[in-house]
């Protein structure tokens, strides 16, 4: 049970995704993508790009297919399912975030490139422990170092970090200025990974174009942009619940499937309850994703209910499967790495709940598009 | 993506609101006040309070036109009952929710012209008589006899946790019309009008203060007219009932974390910025997330619903994860209020109107109460993911 509201052509998007997905990812692609240079086979980026993946939700101006965030969020999940790692993920969430906040047409370059299969990526840490001021035109940039997936393979950078007066900064780099502050560092999964010092750094004003966004308005862009995370961790959830409950009609103990103990019946209803809330708030969110409609709230819940889902399916999967689950030989590997990476990808849990708390139950009253 | 709730839905809602709005708030005080105390049992106001709903039709949302309903969708009825359990208003309970759904699909042209007008009129109350001494979660071992005799069964037997009974005009009875052996394919379901002769009703004080009861049958006849379905397979009318009631649980969680919410402000940690308030903050933050979720599969289950099909699995989801949430609730509630929270309900001291500890006290039902929790995750684990038993 679930897409009890996507429309047909939601489905299919999603079903030709799955089956593309399906057709060559399994473990041992996983496992040699994940020990080569680059992270992922040049081929195949070419096609994820012909099959208008990288401009699924762009303007059919910039040669994207006028699609929406539940399109790109669609094929997230499937990427997620397949625990499959590439640019994809940044190149879409940086292409939200711009049409997001610029209806003008100044990044359409940008986007077109990102249609023909230049990827892109978003720069916004989600502690907020980058901010920027503007000084004689130009941005200058104080605090920690940050992590970027997939910086590397990127040519442009999308930053977004808020100011010193409240307001926001958005600025599009371009990736080599920032090559000397940047090291490739390890992740722990299968995402390839760079750690940025920026502190310090100023960037001319004629090269970032930078633009101040209310924010309101930067916060409702990050939403839409970690909505797709967020999807992609569902993706991930549901695909172990169903490998977990196969393994339990398969593997027998004591003369029968381990599924036929109810201690293990229970683990996987826990399971299921997990993955279907998250695939509820998920979908619930990307529903009310309208323009305008400001519905961060639910975003943010969305997020991290997918993150805290998605690990706590890995961690009771693994339990299920016991030894075989912890062997690079089974794609159980892939999704219990990525669970806990991409969950801590949204930052610091206490900071996120105390958000959440803030946009759910101090200012519900004030959010007229809330039911209760 | 298709809108779950338009337009038309918002505007139904925006109605209703009006209306609850506009009654007599004394009588919405007192109402409220009695389903706080005890909501299983609708007593005077709360029977009040359903008879004028009724009389200015907003009983039956989703029923049918032909049963005296709106003919809307499940969709608003699922608006209908969020609504009123945000304001901690009864919504009709098992009679309007359980009884009349399961009869209108099970029950015979003559049970439903019997029943039905009168259920939606707000005039009758169903206890519902599943459970005894021996068969709880087992309840395909009950013991509880109706044996034919002419046109009459017999009934004969202890029913036990038959919550509303005292003040229920009715029982939905399930007795054994076959043998022991025959389990769950002897069992027929029946109506008892709760004032037959040989109905004793013995009440059961719980720690929460709700109060439930014990029913002994002796030589109770009832008509054999008043079985549903088939001798012998009530069982399916039972397991229809308890999907129902499963999807029954609305917003209550809601309504607690608002207490608790309450509370935080006059404490000054809602938005405060100190050790505390910060702990408070994220413990309530992942509370608020639950509460959206609780919502979620509510409304999975009234969309499923609305599109004919039978949630199973759905409804067993939704009652663990309402009961186990509100519980969460009230007991991590406690914890943040720390010593006050001693206060009993009734005390003007009491933190929250003592609602926590009130709720904390009642909240074993809820992971028991139509089905245990572990029955639940055994029916997701079977109907979702093809487990064996």
């Amino acid at each position: 049970m679930s897409g009890l509201s996507y429309t047909d052509e939601e489905r299919e998007l999603a079903a030709t995704a799955r089956s593309f997905l399906t057709s060559f990812v399994d473990n041992g692609y996983l496992n040699v993508q994940s020990e080569s240079e680059r992270g992922y086979e040049a081929g195949c980026w070419q096609r994820v790009c012909e099959l208008g993946w990288t401009g699924v939700h762009l303007p059919g101006r910039v040669g994207g297919s006028d699609g929406s965030l539940v399109d790109a969020a669609l094929i997230c999940r499937e990427m997620g399912r397949a625990a499959f790692a590439s640019p994809l993920l940044q190149t879409l969430r940086a292409g939200t975030v711009l049409t997001t906040l610029r209806s003008d047409k100044q990044h359409d370059d940008l986007l077109a490139a990102m249609v023909q299969g230049t990827p892109a990526v978003l720069l916004s840490p989600p502690d907020r422990t980058l901010v920027g001021e503007l000084a004689d035109g130009a941005l200058r940039l104080r605090g920690g170092a940050c992590l970027v997936e997939w910086y590397a393979a990127s040519e442009s950078v999308v930053l977004l970090v808020p100011g010193s007066d409240g307001a926001w900064w958005c600025a599009v780099v371009p990736r080599p200025m920032l090559d000397r502050y940047a090291t490739d560092v390890a992740s722990i999964d299968n995402e390839r990974v760079s750690r940025l010092e920026l502190d310090g750094l100023t960037v001319p004003g004629d090269v970032v174009r930078a633009a101040s966004v209310s924010s309101r308005s930067a916060r409702y862009a990050l939403a839409r942009a970690d909505l797709l995370r967020a999807s992609a961790m569902v993706g991930g959830a549901q695909e172990v619940v169903e490998r977990t409950a196969r393994y339990a009609l398969e593997r027998h103990q004591f003369g029968q499937p381990i599924g036929g103990f109810q201690a293990v019946r229970h683990h996987l209803a826990r399971m299921v309850i997990a993955a279907d809330g998250a695939e509820l708030l998920c979908d619930d969110a990307l529903h009310r994703a309208e323009p305008d409609l400001d519905e961060h709230a639910i975003a943010a819940a969305a997020l991290f209910a997918a993150g805290r889902s998605y690990t706590e399916v890995v961690l009771t999967a693994a339990q299920i499967f016991g030894g075989v689950g912890t062997t690079v030989e089974h794609v159980l590997h892939h999704h219990f790495r990525r669970a806990k990476a991409m969950q801590l990808r949204s930052g610091r849990r206490a900071n996120r709940l105390r958000e959440l708390h803030q946009s759910l139950v101090v200012e519900r009253a004030a959010r007229p598009s809330s039911l209760w | 993506m298709q809108s779950v709730i338009g337009a038309e839905q918002l505007t139904f809602l925006g109605q209703l609101r009006d209306y609850l709005d506009a009654l007599d708030p004394a009588l919405l005080e007192a109402t409220r006040a009695e389903n706080i105390a005890d909501p299983m049992q609708p007593r005077e106001h709360g029977r009040r309070f359903l008879r004028q709903l009724a009389r200015d039709g907003w009983l039956g949302v989703s029923w049918p036109t032909e049963y005296g309903g709106q003919g809307r969708s499940e969709i608003e009825h699922w608006l209908f009952a969020e609504e009123l359990y945000n304001r901690r208003l009864p919504n009709g309970l098992l009679t309007l929710n359980v009884i009349g759904p399961t009869l209108m699909l099970m029950g015979s042209p003559e049970q439903k012209a019997q029943y039905l007008p009168r259920i939606i009129k707000g005039d009758l109350v169903f206890a519902i008589g599943y459970s005894e001494p021996d068969a709880g979660s087992d309840l395909a071992s009950l013991r509880t006899r109706a044996v034919r005799d002419g046109d009459d069964y017999v009934v004969n037997g202890q029913k036990v946790w038959t919550t509303g009974a005292s003040v229920a005009t009715h029982c939905w009875l399930a007795a054994r019309t076959g043998t022991q052996e025959d389990r769950h394919r002897g069992v027929s379901l029946f109506i008892v009008p709760m004032d037959a002769p040989g109905i004793e009703v013995t009440p059961i004080v719980t720690q929460g203060g709700e109060r439930t009861t014990a029913v002994f049958f002796d030589d109770v006849r009832i008509p054999a007219s008043q079985r549903i379905a088939a001798e012998n397979d009530g069982w399916s009318a039972i397991v229809c009932a308890l999907n129902f009631e499963r999807l029954f649980y609305h917003n209550e969680p809601r309504w607690e974390l608002e207490q608790l919410a309450q509370w935080a402000e006059a404490e000054g940690l809602l938005s405060g910025d100190g050790a505390e308030a910060h702990a408070l903050q994220e413990r309530m933050g992942e509370l608020a997330v639950d509460v959206e979720i609780c919502r979620l599969f509510a409304l999975r289950g009234a969309s499923l619903l609305a599109k004919g099909a039978v949630p199973v699995a759905e409804a067993s989801a939704n009652k663990v994860w309402w009961g186990e949430l509100r519980q969460r609730i009230c007991n991590s509630g406690l914890d943040l209020i720390g010593e006050a929270g001693t206060l009993a309900h009734g005390s003007p001291y009491a933190p929250a109107h003592g609602h926590l500890e009130h709720g904390l006290q009642s909240s074993p039902v809820w992971r028991f109460g139509g089905g245990t929790n572990e029955i639940q995750l055994d029916l997701i684990a079977r109907h979702r993911l093809g487990m064996p038993r």
